[in-house]
Order: structure tokens, then sequence, then C-alpha cells
């Protein structure tokens, strides 16, 4: 299929997410979409698909315009879409959901299940995606999940394939072996439009590369352009993509959790028997798939989840099922995951998320009255210590960029006298400038004696950081090693293959 | 392609096991602690000497089934073989911890707890003016209570199959019973009253899915609030229309329709094959949703709106237009659930639906959203709930307010234990919003 998108405007309000915005995808052709988060490439794909419409622009496929009412449209005209939180059902079998919305009927409208079987079955082997038709899709690993995504997508005939963010629930390899896929689809004749903002990936697959910077096309590149040339025409200036670091000068042990458990929300254990050790002046980096206990582990350590058994040690104190606020006085600092839900009140200024877990103490408050004089030049000071770009302190912080919001956090956590900084996907959904910040804040903190432990998804993020990796998988360690060590090697400890030379 | 590590088994899945297992062995201590309980109280409690009558012949019936003496047993031993399945039951609870109908097992054990007890209040010499219990009767009164459990439970299933919580069931008998009395009281037809509580039912459930719909209200609130307001509505039409105006609630049973032959088959005749139209319409509409929910395309479309309704959107189903088809249609079972209950009472009476409407709830959770499951629990709950307003008759020598809490304990005991354990469609009274 050869897909043109010609000149296509999209405004919410006085925003303008997608401003003229032409892009032709060639049959066969792999075209990457890159651009940084906010830069308006969901928008744009929500409009191709038939979820939004556009307000200017037509869609030409094979040369005809096209209008789509509604994504059922858009589907019945071969364009599949695998999104980046999965269209599945979970308590579907791999079947239900790839015949949903196109089923196969017998008479008095009963679906033929015999036949979608064997469709999918047909459908899987030509093209090489092997999944077990009758399998529950929530018993499948994320990988193969996806893949039903796919399957799904060609099964309804898709000639052009439009993968959102594919990568970020993946492991290394699974993402090697969505990059195989990818190109034998191409291979096949189907157009793929891909959408990231992972340079790496860009490079590794991409025939053409569209970068989209604030709604409009900023320009092509080619994949043997440098990932700094990609980065900077991403974000409009030269980006540093390194982190600077001194030399690792570890001092006395600061942080210790000894043989912890703990259960998720549906009682499950999620954390089962993890032992960690950190040092004063060291990152320590804890990588691992996203669902593998990170989340109940950093909650147990915030004193937010019920520590089932073991210990946590922080500065010589027992820290185990305290209180957050006995925690955060023993010398924590914490930036937690979830920014809207567990690290500001977004319905509050600036200023007093800036105190949020402070408020109590002098010079924010007295005799069990606020200092309202205090409060405001604790913000001031650190909104310009802190670069926070907001158009007051008295702004509620869900009017602030995710970025500006992270720094708001960031710069609570870090003003106070801290022991150890906890920091859980501290640059998710940011962009590009503001990940250097908080990454160089991270690393400042640690130059300063300070001891770290930084929880990522990101493989990139936790190899730029880490002055140790420990990888988690399924509730336990499965490795900690030096950062130097392979994205192979990682990436199977990842998934819980412990090889003996990757040990330290 | 290598991709051996990946594919496996989900490591929470034996620990989910062991989680859920600790709670079934609390569960089967319970039911041998109600089992010891009643090998206590109501069999070592009486004399060896003391005796219970049991009949089979159900009263007021032209239709008389084959004869079936009467039986005289001794209470003791009677409820100290009850007590024995009961503790049995609870060890093999223990013991097994089946994965499934654990909550079945003890809904059998709080309906045999009820048997011992009114074996124990009949028991001669006892307190009781009646000696016998009649088997036959008492299981004819608990289909009807079950048969208008299915009624709402089926309604229930049908709303929040699709994703919507329709707790209005009650208000929805309500409305049912209040035009279906009218209705066969003016017209001597019960086919036009359960036409007309369809179309009451069917248009109280247009404005819960329109008011969750459209303004994506929130759907408990609304349908309590629905409740609340046909139950006072009722009881002000009732005053000024059924006082002055008798005609228009004479009181007419639906008569029963008995299937020749069958019909005189003795215990199962009279309950299974000689019930009004209701009853069988029941014993087809069971059938009938099942059957639509888990083979068809449209079922299959439900299913996936109540659990993903984005997912739905995005292959061209129009989620809301479904939640509406769904919510209506349940509306209208519920509305012939309530000419059903009235047609069963032979009257409407202000408030007299007594919260089955949320015991119907109940037992589709305990069903697990299942029609299937629906039916099971609602003839446990019937039987329950039948028993306990009926024990008064015996001279039970407690008091008749405990005794009606009886049905909602079970009620808090079947939910509470299930919570956690059976999952609600994962869009369930969650609503959607349109991109």
């Amino acid at each position: 299929m050869r897909l043109e998108l010609r000149g296509i405007t999209k405004r919410f309000g006085s925003f303008t997410a997608n401003d003229q915005i032409s892009i032709t995808v060639e049959p066969g052709q792999i075209h990457c979409l890159l651009g940084e988060n906010g830069a308006g490439k969901s928008t744009l794909m929500n409009v191709l698909f038939g979820l939004l419409h556009p307000d200017e622009g037509e869609i030409l496929i094979d040369g005809d315009p096209v209008k789509f009412e509604n994504s059922g449209e858009a589907v019945r005209r071969g364009i599949g879409m695998v999104h980046q939180h999965f269209m599945l059902v979970p308590v579907f079998t791999v079947t239900e959901n790839v015949v949903l919305g196109f089923e196969p009927t017998k008479s008095i409208n009963r679906v033929d299940y015999k036949k979608a079987t064997d469709d999918i079955k047909r459908v899987s082997k030509e093209f090489n995606l092997d999944v077990d038709p009758d399998a529950i899709v929530e018993n499948l690993p994320v990988g193969l999940q996806q893949r039903v995504e796919i399957l799904k997508s060609l099964s309804h005939d898709a000639e052009l394939l439009i993968l959102d963010e594919p990568t970020a629930v993946l492991t290394p390899q699974e993402i090697d072996a969505l990059m195989d896929i990818m190109r034998s689809l191409a291979a096949a004749g189907k157009s793929i439009l891909f959408i990231t903002h992972k340079l790496k990936e860009v490079k590794a697959v991409a025939d053409v590369i569209t970068i989209i910077r604030q709604g409009r096309v900023v320009g092509t590149a080619q994949p043997t352009d440098t990932e700094g040339e990609l980065a900077s025409l991403m974000v409009g200036r030269d980006v540093n993509l390194t982190v600077e670091k001194s030399a690792f000068t570890p001092g006395d042990q600061v942080f210790e959790i000894r043989d912890l458990v703990v259960r998720d929300d549906r009682g499950l254990i999620a954390v089962n028997g993890v032992s960690l050790d950190v040092r004063a002046g060291e990152i320590l980096a804890l990588a691992g798939v996203q669902g593998n206990g990170q989340t109940e582990l950093v909650e147990a350590i915030a004193g937010m989840r019920h520590v089932e058994s073991g210990t946590i040690t922080l500065n010589g104190r027992d820290i185990t099922n305290k209180s957050p606020r006995q925690v955060l006085d023993a010398g924590l600092g914490h930036i937690p995951e979830d920014r809207h839900r567990d690290g500001l009140v977004l319905s509050m200024s600036v200023a007093d998320n800036l105190v949020l877990n402070t408020p109590r103490r002098a010079p924010f408050a007295r005799h069990g009255s606020r200092n309202l004089t205090a409060v405001r030049q604790n913000a001031e000071q650190l909104v310009k210590e802190f670069d926070i770009r907001t158009t007051s302190i008295f702004e509620e912080a869900s009017s602030l960029s995710g970025g500006n919001q992270q720094k708001v956090i960031v710069a609570r956590e870090l003003s106070r006298p801290l022991a150890f900084l906890m920091a859980s996907q501290p640059t998710r959904g940011l962009d590009v400038g503001s990940i250097e910040y908080v990454h160089k804040q991270i690393v400042d903190n640690r130059n300063k004696g300070n001891a770290a432990l930084i929880v990522s998804s990101e493989l990139d993020e936790v190899l730029a950081l880490g002055d140790r990796v420990a990888v988690m998988y399924a509730g336990k360690i499965s490795g900690i090693v030096d950062p130097s060590t392979s994205r192979e090697a990682i990436g199977l400890l990842m998934t819980g293959t412990t090889s003996e030379g990757a040990h330290v | 392609m290598e991709l051996v590590s990946i594919v496996g088994v989900t490591p929470q899945a034996n620990e989910a096991a062991a989680a859920a297992s600790g709670r079934t062995r609390a569960i089967g201590a319970i039911m041998i602690g109600i089992g010891v309980f009643t090998g206590l109280v109501f069999a070592m409690g009486v004399s060896s000497a003391a005796h219970s009558g049991l009949t089979f012949n159900p009263v007021n019936l032209s239709n008389a089934p084959w004869h079936v003496s009467d039986l005289t047993v001794a209470t003791r031993w009677v409820n100290a073989v009850i007590a024995l399945l009961m503790v049995a039951l609870g060890l093999e609870v223990i013991i097994r911890s089946p994965r499934r109908a654990v909550m079945v097992r003890f809904g059998v054990v709080a309906v045999l707890f009820l048997f011992a007890l009114l074996f124990w209040v009949v028991r001669t010499p006892g307190p009781s003016p009646v000696p016998v219990i009649n088997f036959t009767a008492v299981l004819i009164g608990s289909s009807e209570v079950a048969m208008v459990l299915i009624f709402g439970a089926l309604s229930g299933v049908m709303c929040e199959r699709s994703g919507v919580v329709n707790i209005a069931i009650e208000g929805q008998f309500i409305g049912g019973a209040f035009i279906g009395t009218m209705l066969a009281s003016t017209t001597h037809s019960f086919i036009f009253a359960a036409l007309g509580g369809a179309v009451i039912g069917g248009l109280l459930g247009l404005l819960l899915a329109f008011l969750s719909l459209r303004y994506l209200s929130d759907q408990i609130i609304v349908g309590v609030v629905l409740v609340t307001m046909i139950g006072s509505f009722s009881s002000y039409l009732n005053l000024q229309v059924f006082t002055p105006f008798p005609q228009f609630n004479t009181g007419t049973l639906a008569p029963n329709l008995a299937i020749p032959l069958i019909s005189k088959i003795p215990i199962i005749g009279p309950v299974f094959f000689d019930q009004s139209g209701f009853f069988y319409f029941m014993l087809i509409l069971v059938g009938a949703v099942s059957f639509a929910l888990f083979k068809t395309r449209y079922g299959l479309h439900v299913r996936a709106v109540g659990e993903h309704p984005r997912a739905a959107a995005t292959v061209g189903i129009n989620v809301v237009r479904v939640r509406y088809i769904n919510v209506v249609l349940g509306g209208a079972i519920a509305g012939v659930g309530g000419v059903a209950f009235m047609a069963s009472q032979g009257q409407f009476q202000p408030g007299y639906t007594s919260g089955l409407g949320y015991i119907a709830l109940a037992a589709m959770i305990f069903g697990r959203w299942r029609p299937s499951g629906a039916v099971v629990a609602s003839v446990l709950f019937g039987l329950s709930v039948y028993l306990s307003q009926n024990l008064q008759t015996y001279n039970v020598p407690v008091s008749t307010y405990i005794l009606n809490m009886f049905p909602y304990i079970i009620t808090i005991a079947v939910v509470s234990g299930l919570i956690g354990r059976v999952r609600a469609p994962a869009a369930d009274g969650i609503p959607y919003h349109r991109e």
C-alpha cells in the first residue's frame, strides 16, 4: 500500500498538535516517525487510524483520498495499528481477540471458531508468527501479546502496519525479535510506519526517517546518520547524549536490604528475597522489564507498602515497615514512578508542592501554623536554581509540562539534606532536554557523596547512570554486573537467564 | 528467531493458587464449625426419643402427583447425618482445596443448616404447632423465589457483561410488579402484564443507560437513586390509585400450566413441571442468554465491550450502542421478573420485594457473571430466603427479625468470601470516554 498524508493539521483548542504534516509511505518500506514525547506523533497516528478527525489535510491510499469516521473503517481499508497499550482483551483467547469485529459466522449468528482458528493458523504460518490460537492472552508474555496484535492486523488484511512505541515494554531480545518480524513483513510487501523516540532502534530498522518536532515535520534523515545528528534534529539543538561522570569512589555502606519479601496488590509475592547494598557516592541502577517487582520494591523502601519479611536499613537505622514520614526523616529522597499519583498534588500550587513532604517543619511551619513567607521564598529560590519553567510559583502543578513537573519533584527531594536518593523511572515521558537535566542532577548528587538507587526499564539510562547494575526478574535479583557489560548479557539477565560469566 | 526464554508460564501463577488456598481453608473451617454446631445443638441437643415428620404431598394442589407416603424420622439421627455431611464437605474443601465451586459447597452447607434447623423445630415433643415439614411445598416455595432471583441475576449478567453496573434491578422489579398487577387486573392476561413489565423495566434501563453513558454519571449512584425513586413513586401511586380503585390491583395468581404425565412424578413433577408460564419462560431465557453471550458474534462483542471497550472500539464495535442495547434488554428482563414476582404473590404491595433485587445481584456475583452460575446461586439463595421467611410459622424460638436477616448474612458471607477470587468484567462500572 502506498500511503500519503497531505497537510494534516489537528488542533485542540488553541493548541496545534499537528501542523501541515505531509508524509509518504511506500509499499515494502519501513518508515520511521521520530520525535519526542509530545511532538504530535500519537495524534497523527490517531488521525490516520480514524480515532481523530483532522481539521485540515487529506489521507490518500494508493492515490485515492479516504476519510475514516472510525477506526473500523481504517481497518477495512487495510490499515493495522499495534498500540503502545495493547488493544487485546486479556481474558479472551488469541482466536477471540484476532477475530473480534471480523467474525466468520455460522447460522443464527454463531461465531465459526473452527474457521477462525484455521485462518489464524494459516496467517501465522504465512508470516512465521508462531502463537497458540487457544492460549488465553493474559497468560502470554508481553512479547507474544504484541505478536498477537500484529497477527490481528494481518488477519484483517492490513497492508500498512502502524507500530506505536512498540519497544517500550520489551526486553532487548524481544526487541530484536520484533525487528526481525518488521523486516520480514516489509520484505513481504507490507508498509510499516514505526513510531519511536529511541535512536538505536531507528538506526537498526528504518528505510526512511521523518522527524517531527512540535507538531511539524522538521526534516528527514538517513539510517546512516549518527545518533547525535538524529537527536539534535529531534530536539532542535545539540544535545549531549552521554552522561558526564567522575570516577567512582565508593564510601561507607549507607543503604542495605536483606532478604526482602513484599506482596503486590493481589496478595502475590512480587519481591522474593531481594538483597542489595548501596554505598556512599555510588549509584546502583536497577534494570529489568517493568512488572518484575521493581514497583513493589520501591514502594516497600519508601514505606508505602507492607514488608512481609526481611529488613531495610538506612544509615544504620532499621526502616522496615516504618511510615513514609519516618523513612523520609531517616534521610530518603524519593522520586516516585508515577509523578501524578505519588509525586505531586496536581491541584496545588508549585510552591506548595515544593514543600509537600516538609510542611510541618521549620522554617515552613511554626507552632502548627504555616509560614507562607518561607514557603514562597523557598519556591522562588528553587524555581530559579532548578530552572523550573512556570509563569508563577502559585500556578497549579497540573499546568506545567511533564518535564517541569518532574523538575519540581527533583528540586523538592534534592534540596533537603539527604543520605539516600531513590528514583524510579526518573525520566519517563520526558523530552531529551529534561532527561539531560535530571540525569545531571542525579549524578551531581552522587558526586556530593550521596548514595542512590535508580530504577529504570530503559537500558540506556541504566547503563549511563549506574556505577553498578542490578537486574531484577520475577521478584529476584538475577545478577549484579558492571555497566560495561554487554547489552546482550544484561538482556539475558532481564529474562531470568543467569549465566556464570555475567556475575560479578 | 530465538524466543525460548520469553515463552513460559508466568511465575505468579503458582502464587495465586497459594493465596487462594489459604482462603479456601478458612471457608472449609467455617463449614466444619457450622457442622459441629449443628451436631451439638440440633442433633445431640435433642432427646433421642424426639422425632420429626416429613411429607411430600403439596398442599392445595388439584393436580396431585402420585402418592408418596409420609415419613417419620428420629430428629437426633437425621441431624447427626446432616452434621456429618457438613463436616465432610468442610474437610473435603480443606484437604482437596478444589479450585471451583467452593462457594457452592458453602451454600449447600448453609441450606443444610436451615433444614437441620427445620427438623429441630418440628420435632415432637417440641415448640412447633406443625409437626411435619412439607418437603415438596418447601421446594415449590423456594422455586418461586429462585425464579425471581434468576430473572434479576440474568438482568445483571446482561448489563455487567457489557460493562454497566445495574444496581437498579430492585427498582425494575417494583416497576414491573406495579404495571403487571394493573395490566393483569384489567386485561386478565399475564402475557400483556409481562410485556408491560418488560417495557417499564426497559425504560428504567434506558434511563440508567442514558445517565451513565451520555453523562457518564456514577452508575451505582444512579442505580440507587432509581430504586429509591421508584420505591417512593410506587407507594404514592399505590395510595392514589390502588386504594381508591382496588379493581386495578385485584390479586390474581398466574395459573399453573401442568405438563401432562411428568407433572405427576412425586416431588420433581410439582416443582419443575407444574409451574406458571413465567417459570418456563425463565428456563428458556437462561438458555437464550447463555447461548447469545457465549456462542454468538453479538455475545463476543458484548464481552469485549465489558472487558476492554477501547479494544472493541478499535475494531469498529460501537461501544455505546452495545451498552445501550444490553442495559435496556437487561432492564426488560428484570421488569418481567417483577411481574413474575407479582404473579406469585397475587397482588402489588409497596416495598414487598424487600431487597430481592440486591440478592439477585449477589447471585450474579456468586455465579461468576454466568447465566448457569446465576441459576445455581439463585437456587441456593432462593432456598435460604424462603426457609428463613417461613421459619416463623414453625414457632422457632428466635425473633423473626433476626431470622429475616439470615439470607442477607449468607449473602455477605458468600460475597465477601468471593472477593478477589472471581473477577468482574474488567470495565464493569467504568464510564467509557470516546477520544
